[in-house]
């Protein structure tokens, strides 16, 4: 008796540790807008979403935008497609297939990790990306957050 | 044939040595549709009465893309690549190699054009493209940027979808609205037209060859997207004139006439429902009046990676003007259901029914496509 009960408690507390994990890492499903740190130009969500969907090409300053997309297959493209965009992943691809294969758009350049994405943009004056925000550091600038 | 294939070359050559000398990068991404498919059953031949056949699907009539009882891969498998090297300047290089199953996967260079950008807000383009008609012309072969297996085929029915054509395209923001105005000229000398062949042959005609030639094609898009909706309007004319090589070396030259095109469509997204609708409008100002109304309407609901469709279009081709007053010419619909599995972030899995119903008129055998079930399973894919 002692012995099922210790192993339901067992459960218990496997189960209140995975929800509590579930539950931190839900709540750090966030991204970090960053900017190279001489960019002041205004950049509120409407802004962005038109940046990284190629309505615009200019931050409000009118220099030119570089957006900044994660790796394929990262947890903060996910998120920021989902949260910043509205879309899913694939209806991001899509939307941006019709504008590729026509010769209306170029989709926002690819790099391979967080780190990348900001030793890009702290490296030129007109990029902008998107990072999970552990990895942000004092060569970029915050924006917004998600 | 010559003289596209002298334009691919020079273009190539162009890409060639302008990424020679400016060691600038070209960037290699494509699509593609891997689809498989078959009609259900016999019908009675609307061309032979008496005799049957087997139910035919036509899903690509420009490249005469037909599926029958035989499960087949080549009516609407593709695949392309696309090149693309930026010259610096806002000057960049764009081509495409396309391979159809429909030419038996012989590849074709069948975009290529050059783009300037001036400003921000202007984009020039000269070269070979799709002729922007209907909503979904433009990206029509690449699968995995709509729901369903294909635009809808039988509006997709012209025997001329590209054009070698200069655009010149502005865009601007009018409130939240996203807009452009997108401005285009061009020809296009269709030597040697599979389509027109192909229904002469229907027809029981002997032709050795069908050239199809619209020229002067001149007209305009306006595009508006908003956060809910995205909407597009199309103007164009253009001269229409055929050429028919007879057995006997002879050509038989069609009566010319002018072609207006109008439409409406777009796509408006209610989540977890997308409505996407298309209207269009085709003139001729022929002897009897030639018009074709068509349009579809389709509702997607998305499920997660899932997504069910429905879709409804309907092609009409009338005469309005006296004595030549008639509706009894081609008419058809197809309903497709399907559906579109999102599997992985840059490929989808679809599977589609489609009915497509003939209610051309019988007596005067334009009833020919013939009525039709169809089956098809494909895949999607970009990189």
């Amino acid at each position: 008796m002692k012995h099922t009960h210790s192993i339901r408690s067992v459960f218990i507390a496997t189960l209140c540790t995975l929800a509590s994990l579930w539950i931190f890492s839900a709540a750090h499903a966030q991204v970090a807008v960053i900017v190279h740190p001489s960019n002041s130009s205004e950049l509120d969500e409407g802004t962005i979403k038109k940046i990284f969907l190629g309505k615009t090409t200019k931050f409000n300053d009118g220099k030119i935008a570089l957006p900044l997309n994660g790796a394929k297959d990262s947890a903060p493209r996910e998120y920021f497609n989902n949260t910043v965009l509205g879309r899913t992943t694939n209806q991001v691809n899509s939307y941006w297939s019709k504008l590729v294969f026509t010769g209306k758009g170029e989709m926002p350049k690819e790099v391979d990790s967080d780190a990348e994405v900001v030793s890009t943009v702290a490296a030129n004056q007109g990029a902008i990306g998107y990072v999970d925000p552990s990895a942000v550091n004092d060569s970029v600038k915050v924006v917004a957050n998600f | 044939m010559k003289h596209k294939l002298s334009l691919t070359s020079l273009l190539l050559a162009v890409l060639v040595l302008f990424t020679s000398q400016t060691l600038a990068e070209v960037k290699f991404s494509g699509y593609g549709s891997i689809v498989v498919g078959k009609t259900f059953g016999e019908i009675d031949d609307p061309l032979n009465p008496g005799q049957t056949r087997d139910e035919i699907f036509t899903a690509d009539f420009y490249d005469v893309g037909q599926y029958d009882n035989d499960l087949s891969f080549k009516p609407e498998t593709v695949f392309a690549i696309q090149a693309r090297s930026d010259l610096g300047e806002g000057l960049s290089v764009t081509a495409q190699l396309v391979a159809k199953g429909t030419d038996d996967f012989e590849p074709e260079f069948d975009w290529y054009y050059i783009t300037y950008k001036p400003t921000d807000d202007w984009t020039l383009l000269a070269g070979r493209r799709n002729i922007p008609m209907y909503y979904f012309s433009e990206f029509s072969e690449v699968g995995y940027a709509y729901p369903w297996m294909r635009p809808p085929s039988n509006l997709y029915w012209w025997q001329v979808t590209q054009f070698n054509s200069v655009q010149a395209i502005y865009t601007f923001d009018w409130g939240d609205l996203t807009n452009s105005l997108n401005f285009f000229y061009g020809n296009e000398y269709s030597d040697d037209n599979k389509e027109m062949l192909f229904y002469d042959r229907l027809f029981g005609g002997n032709a050795t060859r069908i050239d199809e030639i619209w020229t002067n094609i001149t007209g305009f898009n306006w595009n508006m997207s908003g956060e809910m909706f995205d909407l597009r309007f199309v103007y164009f004319r253009n001269d229409r004139d055929r050429d028919t090589y007879n057995p006997d070396g002879s050509i038989t030259v069609a009566d010319t006439y002018d072609q207006f095109f109008v439409g409406l469509g777009g796509v408006i997204n209610l989540d977890p429902i997308t409505l996407l609708f298309d209207y269009n409008y085709v003139e001729y100002d022929d002897v009897v009046g030639t018009v074709y109304p068509t349009w579809l309407l389709s509702a997607v609901y998305t499920i997660g990676d899932f997504q069910p469709y429905i879709s409804y279009s309907k092609a009409d081709h009338e005469q309005d003007k006296e004595p030549f007053v008639t509706e009894d010419l081609e008419e058809h619909y197809v309903l497709g259901i399907g559906l579109r599995y999102n599997f992985h972030p840059q490929a989808a899995l679809k599977i589609q029914y489609d009915k497509f119903k003939d209610q051309g008129d019988a007596a005067t055998f334009y009833n020919f496509h013939g009525d039709a079930e169809n089956i098809a399973i494909g895949v999607d894919f970009i990189f």
